[in-house]
């Protein structure tokens, strides 16, 4: 068996532990005393150390170890938490991290020791206990449960070779040792984690006797349990340590085999006299057993129940792939069916109606699979707002809400670095410093709120501080100053267009620049970003009282509803989602302001724009014909669209044109009709 | 004849298959390692705001391709879709996928590299970029065309 083969095991681990690491020790800043947390965070570093030793990882062994230690401590009461050593935590985490993601590049950990860190963190060990210089192995290790040693592996039947290595070890001066390993009932990889058990009890010790055999263990052959006998220099306690640091482990448990005994025995007794007197523990021992394992129970707090399957993300687009052709499919099917008003009559209807439904529940589920809570990236927030709020030396404090938020897989891998430029855009350059907040007569501590939630098709998430607001003027004047608009055009320009600016390439109004914003990437960036993924961004701002930026996601990506229209004999998709409404109107209704075509639509001024001049063809609808009109709205801009015809709405399957033909602003992607003819995609917030 | 090409082939060593494509009277090759697909002229739909000899786009089971005219790349005169116009799909390193309109797909040539003459680039045509070399086959003369200048954004 290769270790490679678990690597992936191991890194997604890795990263559950770090995550929780993280919370977790958030949490202890907040409750230093709560055990809870004390204990959750033990075991996750506990996990964390026994698998990258496994692995082969040893300096992230070493630091995990020396963490551990720590931890330890904290949970004996012997040390105080305090700030300064939860950033040394922190930044044990990022390294840890680091060590993660080059294994998770080049499956190998990288050469940097972290040495500094580990000293801090042991300077630490060594101020905060004064009373006890115990040695690592003496630490409070997870019950090694000494009352369940009659066990299970006094049964494994042994053989007359066995007895002889036993006696042969023993002459080295050698131990011999029986384990019992139980794997907790969660765990969906027995076998991987029997392997992972394997190998590390290999390290300490040779394993003589493994019941079931080898192979069994590694086809899964077995049920929670399995027994190993080993010949061993180390002691008892290293060995079953080893063991333990696998995680999803639930308990350890061996002691020291009579070889002489044994070796005894065989010479005067009959084998099966010896197996009767073998099996009659077996009782009381699986008594005994009963208890000690109900009692892990209780330490490990909720046992998270994870009944998921881990997907590698391309075989799921290949699946949305698939379900994307089936509603081609489908399309071709119903325009079929329309014009040339196949035979067979209602019943043909009925299926292809009964097809439509199915289609549209397989996309609703296979998009379902592809979505994930947003928690997975804003969990991070909370550190780094922490962390910010001691750099800057102002106090804050984040608020969140909807992290269950669902979003397409891709766009949640997406968002973490726009949401972080805003969050460290609120916490530099919203909120004030203590004094003038004291001053407007606001709380000493600045608040940020992050809230996701769900808004028809879109997801809404919202980074919101009660901060200084933007100052318009500023914006203003710093714009002219920098020669993105002329003095001019900053007096024609409302309010909102000048907030808009602050999204203008190398633009940034922080008067210091400092490391954590005001280099002037950042806002245009996260503006690109969230438009690559077909979102919007915008902010609202009331100067003294705070800003309030808000990002505007699709659900989906792949299938849409959309209207298909027709412009100059050629048809085109307009996305349903940025429709408002469709208006059918004279052209005497239509206005010059500024040059520049209006109609006044109950008591809206909306600019017309005319697709035929816009896409370059000629329409097909004399002048003095009423117009169909396709109001369209990008936030909170209308736009009236002109088209020659509307051919009715249809689920689309959104296509790439391709990066050569990626020229063309105004034309999102393609899809393909029913009857195999390819339709363009109007891209309604490029034309506003 | 066949046999017997291929009995020369393995002592020339380096060999190439072409395709032989007409455009206008002159024939060009296509090298086959990049050819995907060949299909017969469809409706192509138009992609405004784009390059001139970009034509538009495709449907190629399923997949939306990109279809280019070599004759507007050429500075050709413009396309006439007859039935003999077909659309060969080439799919490119840099480019990706790619269809190109060409009037006619005549023949698949193997070429040694000793049949192949290098083209110099002090001609003033334009054209002449367009092409690495020229293969000689039965006393007919192939132009070579260098796909990746062909691709290439103007």
């Amino acid at each position: 068996m290769d270790v490679n083969q678990y690597l992936g095991i191991f890194l997604d681990e890795t990263k559950e532990h770090l995550e929780s690491l993280n919370a977790q020790i958030l949490n202890l800043e907040q409750s230093p005393e709560d055990s809870d947390t004390i204990n959750e965070i033990f075991r996750a570093a506990h996990s964390l150390k026994g698998m990258a030793g496994t692995m082969g990882y040893k300096r992230m062994q070493t630091l995990t170890h020396d963490m551990e230690n720590v931890f330890s401590e904290i949970r004996n009461g012997s040390m105080k938490v305090t700030s300064g050593l939860i950033d040394i935590l922190f930044q044990c985490l990022d390294a840890l991290e680091e060590y993660t993601n080059n294994i998770q590049e080049s499956a190998d950990e990288g050469t940097n020791d972290n040495k500094p860190l580990i000293d801090q963190l042991n300077a630490f060990l060594n101020s905060g206990k004064d009373e006890a210089k115990a040695q690592p192995e003496s630490k409070p290790e997870e019950p090694a449960a000494p009352a369940a040693s009659e066990a299970r592996w006094k049964e494994v039947p042994l053989g007359e070779p066995e007895k002889h290595v036993f006696a042969a070890a023993k002459e080295q001066g050698k131990q011999v040792y029986g384990l019992d390993i139980r794997v907790q009932e969660t765990c969906i990889l027995k076998a991987a984690r029997a392997f992972l058990v394997y190998k590390a009890v290999e390290e300490k010790a040779e394993i003589i006797v493994c019941s079931p055999s080898a192979q069994d263990i590694e086809d899964e052959k077995f049920e929670l349990e399995f027994s190993l006998i080993v010949v061993s220099n180390n002691s008892l306690e290293q060995i079953i340590q080893a063991a333990q640091g696998v995680s999803e482990i639930e308990s350890v448990t061996g002691g020291v085999l009579d070889v002489e005994n044994i070796v005894t025995e065989k010479s005067s007794e009959e084998p099966a006299e010896t197996k009767k007197e073998e099996t009659k523990p077996a009782v009381s021992a699986e008594k005994a057993q009963g208890t000690p394992a109900k009692q892990n129970d209780k330490k490990a707090g909720k046992p998270v129940v994870n009944r998921t399957v881990r997907v590698d993300i391309e075989k799921l687009d290949v699946l949305m792939n698939l379900v994307s052709e089936l509603i081609i499919a489908k399309n071709s099917l119903v325009s079929a069916s329309n014009t040339e008003g196949v035979s067979g009559g209602s019943g043909f209807n009925e299926q292809i109606e009964y097809l439509e439904s199915v289609t549209t529940n397989l996309h609703e589920s296979v998009m379902k699979v592809r979505m994930v809570p947003i928690e997975s990236v804003v969990s991070k927030f909370p550190r780094m707002i922490r962390e910010l709020s001691k750099k800057l030396d102002k106090k804050m404090e984040l608020y969140m809400s909807g992290e269950e938020t669902e979003l397409d897989r891709t766009v949640v891998d997406e968002i973490g670095d726009p949401l972080m430029h805003l969050l460290r855009n609120s916490a530099d350059h919203g909120l004030e410093s203590a004094e003038v907040r004291a001053q407007r007569g606001k709380p000493e501590v600045g608040s940020i709120f992050l809230d996701a939630y769900q808004d028809g098709n879109n997801v809404v998430i919202e980074v919101r501080d009660d901060g200084n607001g933007i100052n318009v003027e500023a914006v203003k004047n710093t714009a002219i100053e920098r020669g993105v608009i002329t003095p001019e055009q900053a007096e024609s320009m409302s309010e909102k267009d000048i907030i808009n600016l602050l999204f203008h390439a190398g633009f940034s109004t922080a008067k210091k620049i400092s490391d954590v914003s005001g280099r002037g990437v950042g806002l245009d960036v996260v503006k690109s970003k969230i438009e690559s993924l077909s979102g919007e961004v915008e902010v609202k701002s009331k100067l003294g009282e705070g800003s309030t930026w808000i990002i505007r996601l699709p659900l989906t990506l792949a299938i849409i509803q959309a209207l298909m229209v027709t412009v100059g004999g050629e048809k085109y998709a307009i996305s349903l989602g940025s429709i408002q409404t469709i208006e059918d109107i004279s052209p005497s209704e239509i206005k010059l302001v500024g040059n520049k075509e209006v109609i006044n639509l109950r008591g809206n001024v909306i600019p017309i724009i005319r697709l035929s001049e816009e896409l370059d063809i000629d329409s097909l609808k004399s002048s003095e014909d009423n117009m169909v009109v396709v109001i369209v709205k990008k936030g909170e801009k209308l736009a009236g669209l002109v088209v020659d015809e509307l051919m009715g709405q249809q689920e689309i399957v959104i296509k790439s044109l391709g990066k050569y033909i990626s020229k063309c602003k105004i034309i999102s992607g393609a899809t393909i009709l029913g009857d195999g003819e390819v339709a363009l995609i109007l891209d309604a917030n490029a034309l506003i | 004849m066949d046999q017997l090409k291929l009995a020369d082939l393995n002592e020339a060593g380096e060999t190439a298959q072409y395709i032989v494509i007409k455009l206008g009277a002159e024939q060009y090759g296509i090298d086959i390692k990049y050819i995907d697909n060949i299909v017969r002229m469809q409706h192509i739909t138009r992609v405004p705001k784009v390059a001139g000899y970009l034509k538009g786009v495709i449907n190629l089971r399923g997949e939306v391709i990109p279809v280019m005219s070599i004759r507007l790349k050429m500075d050709l005169p413009e396309d006439e879709f007859t039935k003999a116009t077909r659309i060969i799909i080439l799919k490119l390193e840099q480019h990706g996928t790619i269809g190109v309109i060409v009037d006619e797909v005549k023949e698949v040539v193997t070429l040694m590299s000793s049949e192949i003459e290098k083209v110099s680039y002090d001609s003033q045509e334009g054209k002449a970029n367009f092409i690495f070399g020229i293969g000689k086959h039965n006393d007919e003369l192939i132009s070579l065309l260098d796909l990746n200048v062909v691709a290439m954004e103007k």
